[in-house]
């Protein structure tokens, strides 16, 4: 099988963000040929590099979201004519006054339908013709836009657009538009594979959608974190007109993807709640839990006594978000019941702001446990220590994990918590702040308070210190629970089965010619339709519970 | 884990409408939202989740979004001024770098008249070549800089060369060429056997500091023309004005400086020949940064051409029967002067960049910034 990996900004570049997802995908799943379809996001990023790659990936071509290409190519009248009818659609269709994402099951709304119908005609005129990027920075299409937004029954933050608002719109568009214009939509390019994975939503699941309309190739679509919310947390200083405009064509792209899309995955169920709100559809949303590799974390976890038994970790990224301020002052409140606890935080800053949170964390610690001393002739120490790993502390993450009896999480936001399915992993207890998709990952296998209270930070982590029993009994659950949903196996295996489900359900069915360019009846055998190679005995598409040894089924009888 | 017994604690007594309170603390965030899910957003980058949402009586983040939305006022809210546009302000940087071209051609213009032979030819050799990396250093930064996303033309760059070139040259050439000369190569002084036009280019050189000072002013009002105006008609009207007053602003810069080097060099001004060439290339450089890379390269390809094949023919015309080829620049040149046949090919360039540049630059849509990415 065939499978176009559609990447923005992450695989196969050198430090892009999602890489090692998509580098374990491709790895693991190395029974499936790839073709990587990869955006950079910007030059730095392009001069990096990429990262080795393996064999199965077929081709990879590349494309820079950051520059436009001009071809040079300059419209006639008929050509600019069909531009600027569906330009001038897609502008109507984002200032109409309507929600993009209405809750509940409904028919395909019209509005849906003319933004898809927009998109596709300019994917056809840049197909047919060429000159896109120059037609979306033309003055036609800042003209639509002004019509657009100066029709009756315009959004009431579009009618206030002013000449700045309507250039920044068109620049954003242009560059959101960049893919139309790409040559990927060919029969040797996306035409030729199997299913398009995309590796994100929004502009990166373009070409998919693109693949689907030219050649009914089936979409997935994964996703960690929600374009959609991301793009309305990047830009909160823009214009009402600008933000309510871009917000608009984010919010369509997103309802257009999961429409057509034959899965959606998105990586937990807070991005599935954000999806579902989007307007896709339950029935084809398969949550698919990131993957962590397991190993490192292996002889941590199968060794719960190398924790010090008065010791509370924290691992991460120190930035304000953390709310390190909060777990210091529950700290305070656990010191006053277990005067012997200590407490590790264990990371470096992440930028200047971080930084800077960092330097306020020591002093406010300072400040809260004086050092102290255990007798008069020797050297004191606070209770609370700040390291990095790779530094004279801990040498890997595991390690850090390992010297703690609990690990504390006191976020006030967070996506997924890698961190702390780590802390699961090796098996230590956990009392974490109820944000993000910490509860969802943690289910019964650790403590969770709500967030910004130390009163009850402080009274969770005091209960697990005093009960060395309930925290091995919570760690070995808590191990267990990890390695059942968030291994890189499990994530790849769902992956697998996703594979394999559209292909059945939707086969990219193309017609074979001859010589002569007629049809080649009976050319692809009914063979070619059964998943995995149909020669090769060992990768028959076969339940696991048939390939092993059978068990007697009458042994408990005996 | 909800927590109905905090709700109690953080609500004052009797206060039945929780939502009021939350509104009040995220009223920025509620005031500012364009849609309901961009309030959700935010709540969650405060750290909202659905179990919290609960307390106020809603099933998940999105409907506790969707009551805020739709209870902040905000019809009666006054629109929001336009944000203050901050106008590039100048900087030291570009402002040394323009005036860079100029004084290297000075310099060099002074050392060809200091010294004789070999020594002159050197010099003239490293003058040309400092005075062209200036002008690149020029044209990389500051108003005169194109924009970054657009790939460069070498062939703009290298009619231009031509033109100048030219303006250095070609009439001394044309002069004696229509005598039967020239006799030999140019010695680098205006009284040789093919004398040199310096003043020109000395006063082009000395001209990127007014064009890059002319293309900043140009971008400063044309940025508060955009902030002040509402539609696109509107804006046009009032930029077409703007762009034909910094043009003759150049203009009269290139003038005054012209006549400066000539009266210093001792050479009679060749005002309307460098007058229509200063503007062609201004013309050509303000098209090239606004992204029309493609009017300037064709109309200074042309230009240079045209003057090519004018030279051509009174060099072809020495060929036996081939008479008749000169007549056309022959007479130009007896019934005005040299000076005549760059004035005519670069002013007509000139006049159909400015008509093109009219109507360009004044879109809105040729002031287009490209996004940062983000």
């Amino acid at each position: 099988m065939r499978i176009g990996l559609l990447t923005e900004g992450g695989y196969p570049y050198v430090g892009g963000e999602g890489g090692l997802w998509c580098d374990r995908l491709v790895r693991g799943l190395d029974r499936h040929e790839f073709d990587v379809y990869a955006f950079s996001t910007d030059e730095a990023q392009e001069d990096a590099g990429w990262v080795p790659l393996p064999p199965r990936i077929g081709r990879v071509r590349t494309a820079p979201l950051w520059a436009a290409e001009d071809d040079g190519v300059v419209y006639g009248r008929r050509a600019r004519r069909r531009f600027s009818e569906h330009y001038g659609e897609l502008a109507a269709v984002l200032c109409a006054a309507t929600d993009p994402a209405a809750p509940g099951p409904q028919p395909v709304p019209p509005e849906a339908d003319r933004f898809a119908t927009a998109l596709r005609g300019l994917a056809e005129l840049a197909r047919d013709e060429g000159g896109l990027v120059a037609a979306l920075r033309s003055e036609t299409a800042v003209r639509a836009l002004e019509r657009a937004c100066r029709a009756p029954g315009a959004l009431r933050t579009a009618r206030e657009a002013r000449v700045p608002d309507l250039l920044a719109v068109a620049a954003h568009l242009e560059r959101a538009l960049r893919p139309l214009s790409l040559d990927w939509y060919e029969e040797d390019g996306l035409g030729a594979v199997d299913l398009c994975h995309a590796a994100a939503g929004g502009v990166t699941a373009l070409p998919g959608l693109l693949a689907h309309h030219f050649f009914d190739i089936p979409l997935l679509v994964t996703e960690y974190g929600v374009r959609l919310r991301t793009h309305y947390l990047t830009r909160p200083d823009a214009p009402p007109a600008v933000r309510s405009l871009l917000a608009a064509f984010h919010g369509r792209l997103a309802a257009e993807t999961y429409r057509r899309a034959a899965f959606i995955t998105p990586g937990n169920t807070h991005a599935r709640r954000w999806q579902e709100r989007c307007g896709a559809d339950r029935a084809k949303i398969r949550t698919v839990y990131p993957g962590m590799d397991a190993a490192p974390f292996a002889e941590a976890g199968e060794s719960p006594e190398r924790a010090d038994p008065y010791t509370l970790v924290w691992v991460g990224r120190v930035e304000p978000a953390k709310d390190l301020v909060s777990l210091l002052h529950a700290f305070a409140e656990i010191r006053e019941e277990e005067p012997r606890a200590r407490l590790r935080i264990i990371g470096g800053p992440s930028g200047p702001e971080g930084a800077a949170y960092l330097g306020h964390c020591e002093a406010l610690a300072a400040h809260l446990f004086p050092d102290e001393a255990e007798g008069p002739h020797s050297a004191g120490a606070g209770p609370v220590s700040f390291e990095e790993i790779g530094g004279p502390g801990p040498a890997t993450p595991a390690d850090a994990y390992a010297s703690g009896a609990v690990v504390v999480l006191s976020s006030v936001v967070e996506g997924f918590p890698a961190g702390l399915v780590e802390a699961m992993l090796c098996g230590r207890a956990t009392v974490s702040t109820d944000v993000g998709a910490v509860v969802e990952a943690i289910g019964g296998t650790g403590l969770v308070v709500p967030p910004r209270n130390p009163r009850a930070f402080a009274e969770a982590c005091v209960s697990l210190l005093r009960d060395p029993e309930r925290r091995v009994r919570l760690g070995a659950a808590a191990r267990a629970r990890a390695l059942e949903l968030f291994t890189v196996d499990q994530n790849i295996s769902a992956f697998h089965g996703i594979y394999l489900e559209i292909v059945a359900h939707t086969p990219v069915r193309r017609l074979l010619l001859d010589d002569t360019g007629d049809p080649l009846p009976f050319a692809a055998p009914a063979e070619s339709h059964v998943p995995g190679h149909w020669t090769d005995p060992a990768s028959r598409a076969a339940p696991t519970w048939a390939m092993d040894t059978p068990v007697p089924a009458t042994e408990t009888t005996r | 884990m909800t927590d109905l017994g905090e709700l109690d604690r953080s609500t004052p007594p009797g206060a039945a409408d929780p939502v009021k309170a939350l509104l009040h603390r995220h009223r920025d965030l509620c005031e500012q939202a364009v849609d309901p899910l961009e309030i959700a957003a935010g709540l969650e980058a405060h750290g909202i989740t659905d179990r919290t949402a609960a307390r106020f009586r809603h099933r998940d983040v999105f409907s506790l979004a969707e009551e805020l939305y739709a209870r902040v006022p905000r019809d009666d809210a006054p629109p929001r001024p336009a944000p203050a546009t901050t106008s590039p302000r100048a900087r030291g940087g570009w402002t040394v770098l323009t005036l860079l071209p100029g004084a290297l051609c000075v310099a060099t213009v002074a050392a060809l008249r200091l010294t004789h032979g070999q020594t002159r030819l050197y010099a003239a050799a490293a003058g040309v070549l400092a005075v062209a990396l200036a002008l690149r250093a020029a044209l990389r930064r500051g108003p005169l800089s194109a924009r970054t996303d657009i790939p460069p033309r070498a062939a703009t760059a290298s009619w231009s060369c031509w033109l100048l070139g030219y303006a250095l040259l070609g009439d001394g050439l044309l002069g004696t060429a229509v005598t039967g000369g020239p006799d030999g190569l140019p010695d680098g002084t205006a009284e040789g056997d093919w004398p040199l036009t310096v003043a020109p280019v000395v006063a082009l050189a000395l001209a990127c500091a007014p064009a890059a000072w002319a293309a900043h002013l140009l971008a400063a009002r044309v940025g508060r023309r955009l902030a002040s105006s509402r539609g696109l008609e509107d804006f046009s009207a009032s930029v077409r004005p703007v762009l034909i007053g910094v043009y003759v602003l150049f203009l009269g810069a290139v003038a005054a400086l012209l006549t400066a080097t000539s009266a210093l060099l001792g050479e009679p001004p060749a005002l309307p020949s460098t007058l229509a060439l200063g503007g062609l290339l201004f013309l050509a450089r303000l098209l090239t940064i606004h992204g029309f890379t493609h009017a300037p390269r064709v109309i200074l390809a042309v230009t240079a051409i045209a003057q090519t094949t004018a030279l051509a023919t009174l060099f072809a015309a020495r060929l036996p029967g081939c008479d008749a080829l000169a007549t056309p620049v022959q007479t130009l040149t007896t019934a005005w002067s040299p000076a005549a046949l760059p004035t005519l090919t670069c002013g007509t360039a000139a006049l159909i960049l400015l008509i093109h540049a009219s109507r360009t630059l004044a879109r809105a849509s040729a002031h287009i910034r490209p996004e940062r990415p983000r």
